[in-house]
């Protein structure tokens, strides 16, 4: 099947993201009709509490701190056709090694974050990079490798977390606290605001100046678009491989350890499940493009307090909101507008690989 | 230690049953030239439409029929957007799965007022040769399971009878290797792409049923990953079904020891749960070397 490679022009990008919108607006409506109580009892949960709502409205900000930073470590893998889906482990991991790192001990408050958020860091890299060594070394599949890894590592988080790490105080399946005045300074009280939303934005600008500015980024999105002329632009495998995939671990762990320091404190058993496969399809919405992941995160954040608010007093499932977000999903890329230009990066690599 | 040993065996032996089904499904999608990663979805799917719809009607064989209908019908606007609107498989794909798990809970959460395990009082499903289960030895390993068990073997020949034997299946396969091909016969490839999804879409619906069956129960996440192990054993087999199946029985001889283990070694349960990840990847990891040292020669 060919792949249309041709870009797309604002006009029609912008068209799309309104027909998105009004369509997926309408599949709201028409869900909380089916399966709400009171049905404007619920669209008023839905819709409006989440912003009116000083409480769900810092929450729902907050929410958007993972993925924006998870995301762009997904936009850094897939813009170089590199499929890093073990962001769930990466990102519970990294979680893990920060509440470890900074029960380490020490005083100093931003020498215990800067050491927390490193340990997250290199644990997400490491298994990140494991997938890019298997990729690079064996031609092992990463998008398989990297979601074998992952479940391995949510298992054994699970295990550290309910057996040698577990907080026997507490009666729920926890790790003990980090140090209470080594968390971000809460910014939106009562909700879980935390100064982490800058140091998100500031990553988001980060990527972006990497991504469009630098050798690297340049590199990447090269390796990404026609991985054979990359290597007779003498682009080295590793650094179309193994780079992407450690920098997009490490973001995901990161995005771990910034949910311990801005919002949960300490790692609960599962307490990040799904967050990793939400950062996928932020990245997805936003294209790959850094600067859209803050809108496609907000977005998604939006749709996740809606349902959460209306499930409070209209008794309905707050899984309402997967069924919306696939919709979303699947009208943002239901176009003949092409998206899928990585993905013909993909195909020329297997044909180059013998398989 | 022999009656362990052949426990073992006949639980790996009804638990490679899903994956079976589900790597077959997935090889209709892969020759096609498309990588499904929404066999997951689909069996998730199938579990929760078969079981619910058996038990409102009292009948196993309605279930059977209404959880192929309802996944087919999923896969079918699956394979509509992806090939018909030019969707990227990939996200589509996920979207399924991410679908089916909000569709299953809030369903649930619906008719039966609760998100966790939905028990249902239905007969267990036919065990047609349960008389030769007294069979010394191969007797409780091969024939003590239910139909669901038979079915798979039959349904994974028939898989290859038509990739393999029958112009249909060419032709289905010159769409992932070769649609020009298929162009110049006046054929369009893209309706064969679409029906593999479906075909895949009904592998899957069966795969999730032999594991709600068999329970009378929908559990959360029933699926547990079964549909990505059934994507490595794919690629493992080198998209053969014969290797394929040898792949299935490998993932669940490792799944079915591992219970085993839990329960005369002291071994923590996650590990216990992730034993089946880590065979996989070792798997996958020894495959890839394999291939790396044959290239040497």
């Amino acid at each position: 099947m060919s792949i249309d490679r041709q870009g797309m022009n604002a006009r029609e990008g912008f068209k799309i993201i309104i027909f998105t919108l009004t369509v997926s607006v309408l599949l709201t409506l028409v869900l909380l009709g089916a399966f709400a109580s009171s049905f404007p009892d619920a669209v008023t949960a839905f819709f409006v509490r989440p912003l009116t709502n000083r409480y769900f409205f810092g929450n729902l900000l907050a929410a958007a701190i993972p993925l924006m930073i998870a995301g762009l470590g997904i936009a850094f893998a897939f813009s170089s056709s590199n499929f890093n889906l073990g962001g769930e482990g990466q990102i519970y991991a990294g979680a893990l090694a920060a509440v470890l790192a900074a029960r380490a001990g020490g005083t100093n408050q931003l020498a215990i974050q800067m050491l927390a958020l490193l340990a997250a860091s290199m644990t997400g890299a490491v298994l990140g990079g494991l997938s890019g060594l298997l990729k690079r070394y064996l031609r092992v599949d990463e998008l398989l490798s990297s979601f074998l890894v992952s479940g391995i590592t949510v298992y054994s988080v699970d295990f550290f977390i309910a057996g040698p790490l577990r907080d026997t105080s507490s009666n729920f399946m926890t790790t003990a606290a980090i140090p209470a005045n080594s968390a971000f300074q809460k910014i939106y009280p009562p909700s879980n605001l935390s100064t982490a939303l800058f140091l998100a934005l500031a990553a988001v600008i980060a990527g972006k100046f990497i991504m469009d500015r630098t050798r690297i980024g340049f590199e990447l999105k090269i390796a990404g678009a026609n991985r054979e002329f990359a290597q007779y632009a003498g682009i080295g495998a590793s650094a179309s491989t193994i780079l992407p995939m450690v920098l997009s671990g490490a973001l995901h762990g990161l995005a771990g350890g910034i949910l311990i320091f801005g919002t949960y404190f300490k790692a609960m058993r599962g307490f990040s499940a799904g967050i990793g496969w939400s950062a996928i399809a932020v990245s997805l919405i936003a294209k790959n493009n850094p600067l859209g992941l803050v809108p496609a995160a907000f977005f998604y954040a939006y749709l996740e307090a809606g349902s959460k608010s209306v499930m409070l007093g209209a008794n309905i499932s707050s899984e309402i909101v997967l069924i919306i977000q696939s919709a979303v999903l699947i009208l943002i890329t239901a176009t003949r507008v092409p998206l899928a230009r990585l993905f013909s990066g993909r195909k020329k690599y297997k044909k180059e690989g013998k398989r | 230690m022999s009656s362990a040993f052949s426990a073992i065996l006949s639980n790996a032996v009804a638990g490679m049953t899903p994956l079976l089904l589900a790597a077959m499904g997935g090889l209709f999608t892969e020759l096609a030239g498309s990588l499904n990663i929404a066999l997951e979805g689909l069996m998730l799917m199938g579990a929760f439409s078969g079981i619910v719809a058996a038990h409102l009607s009292a009948s196993p064989a309605l279930g059977v029929l209404t959880g192929l209908a309802a996944t087919a019908l999923v896969a079918w606007v699956y394979g509509k957007i992806t090939i018909g609107l030019k969707a990227n498989i990939f996200i589509t794909g996920l979207a399924v799965n991410i679908f089916a798990a909000g569709l299953t809970a809030v369903l649930s959460q619906q008719f039966f007022k609760t998100k966790s395990v939905l028990a249902f009082s239905l007969a267990e499903p036919a065990r047609p040769f349960a008389q030769l289960a007294a069979l010394p030895f191969v007797g409780p390993i091969l024939f003590g399971h239910t139909w669901f068990v038979y079915l798979a073997w039959i349904l994974a020949f028939a898989g290859w009878v038509i990739l393999f034997k029958s112009t249909y299946g060419m032709r289905l396969r010159a769409t992932g290797s070769n649609p020009k091909a298929l162009i110049i016969l006046g054929k369009n490839p893209e309706t064969y792409a679409a029906q593999s999804i479906v075909i895949s879409g009904l592998y899957c619906a069966l795969a999730g049923m032999s594991l709600s069956f068999p329970l009378s129960a929908f559990v959360p996440n029933i699926s547990a990953g079964r549909g990505w192990v059934a994507l490595v054993a794919i690629y493992l087999g080198a998209k053969k079904p014969a290797a394929i199946a040898a792949a299935c029985f490998v993932f669940a001889l490792a799944e079915s020891y591992s219970n085993f283990a839990q329960g005369s070694l002291k071994i923590p349960s996650e590990f216990i749960l992730a034993i089946p990840y880590i065979v996989t990847l070792l798997a996958l990891i020894s495959g890839a070397l394999a291939r790396r040292l044959a290239d040497r020669k």
